[in-house]
């Protein structure tokens, strides 16, 4: 085998690069360095309409919640959350707030620890799309989660994580 | 006069400007989901935009995977997938989007009309040479 090898030079030489290529271009190992970035613009117009940013799903803490928890943000700058789909118990003193995703009052398994909040507003209804306004100055990044929360009992109905849009 | 000229000039370039955005702003999102994938480390968003003319687009933003060889999106008719699930030996339904056009940033695919997307609710980023499921994000209602 070697000695047909050392006799046929050009010929193993012509098969060893044929075989490497074939190797490469089936594996392209080079893909694993080089990365191939795009930005393509988006199917609607940026600066005319109010563009989500932050959206997350709505789960049960103590009472059974659903729906979608969206932050917009509109053409002048103010940000507005929107429920939709939205369903949990009606209940007394129920606000919409703003809480930070390690708050220990989150986990709670009956009412009773206050959960550090900022203040959204009063749940308008207990089912159906609604709009609040939101501080012009929240810090997404640490006051990631949506609460439905009731400040009579202490209780957190349900949350939402909110991720970028 | 010529200052009229340039008046009706700006008048109408900005009632393009309107028409064009008017448009576009029709465009809203219907579903979206998250990313995710271990093996080949996987993020970002995907959700699928509905026209005013009715065109589904599927857009991908903050979005990142690995580069690999011949890499596609699909649509695949399940609830989620694992990493490198081979959906040829598993037989899952599919629709083509087309070629990943890049492994990082923002990008837009065209969807079939008359995709069932009630059916093909999971987006996946699927390596076609080696049959390898580089992340999936199940879709859900926005």
């Amino acid at each position: 085998m070697i000695s047909f090898l050392l006799k046929h030079k050009l010929l193993s030489t012509v098969a060893f690069l044929i075989v490497v290529g074939a190797l490469w271009y089936l594996f392209r190992p080079e893909k694993l360095f080089i990365n191939q970035r795009v930005n393509e613009a988006a199917p609607f117009a940026v600066d005319r309409d109010a563009q989500p940013i932050y959206t997350g799903r709505l789960s049960r803490k103590l009472h059974e919640t659903s729906g979608r928890a969206t932050v917009y943000r509109q053409p002048d700058g103010t940000l507005i959350l929107r429920l939709t789909d939205f369903h949990t118990s009606n209940g007394p003193d129920v606000h919409v707030v703003l809480a930070t995703g390690d708050d220990p009052a989150l986990q709670n398994t009956a009412p009773g620890k206050a959960l550090a909040s900022v203040e959204v507003g009063g749940l308008k209804g207990n089912e159906g799309d609604q709009f609040y306004k939101l501080p012009a100055n929240t810090d997404f990044t640490r006051y990631s989660t949506v609460a439905i929360y009731c400040e009579r009992f202490h209780a957190v109905f349900g949350t939402a994580t909110l991720q970028p849009f | 006069m010529n200052r009229l000229r340039k008046l009706s000039c700006i008048a109408v370039l900005s009632l393009a400007a309107t028409v064009t955005a008017a448009f576009a702003q029709s465009s809203t999102p219907v579903q979206t989901g998250v990313f995710h994938g271990q093996v080949h480390s996987t993020s970002g968003r995907a959700s699928v935009y509905k026209g005013a003319d009715g065109k589904m687009t599927l857009r991908l933003t903050d979005f990142k995977t690995s580069n690999g060889p011949d890499v596609h999106v699909l649509l695949i008719a399940a609830n989620d997938a694992q990493d490198n699930d081979n959906f040829l030996k598993s037989n899952v339904e599919r629709i083509e989007l087309g070629k990943l056009k890049g492994n990082e940033g923002d990008q837009n695919y065209d969807i079939p009309a008359g995709a069932d997307l009630a059916k093909f609710h999971t987006v996946a980023i699927y390596c076609e040479r080696f049959n390898a499921n580089f992340g999936t994000a199940p879709l859900e209602k926005f």
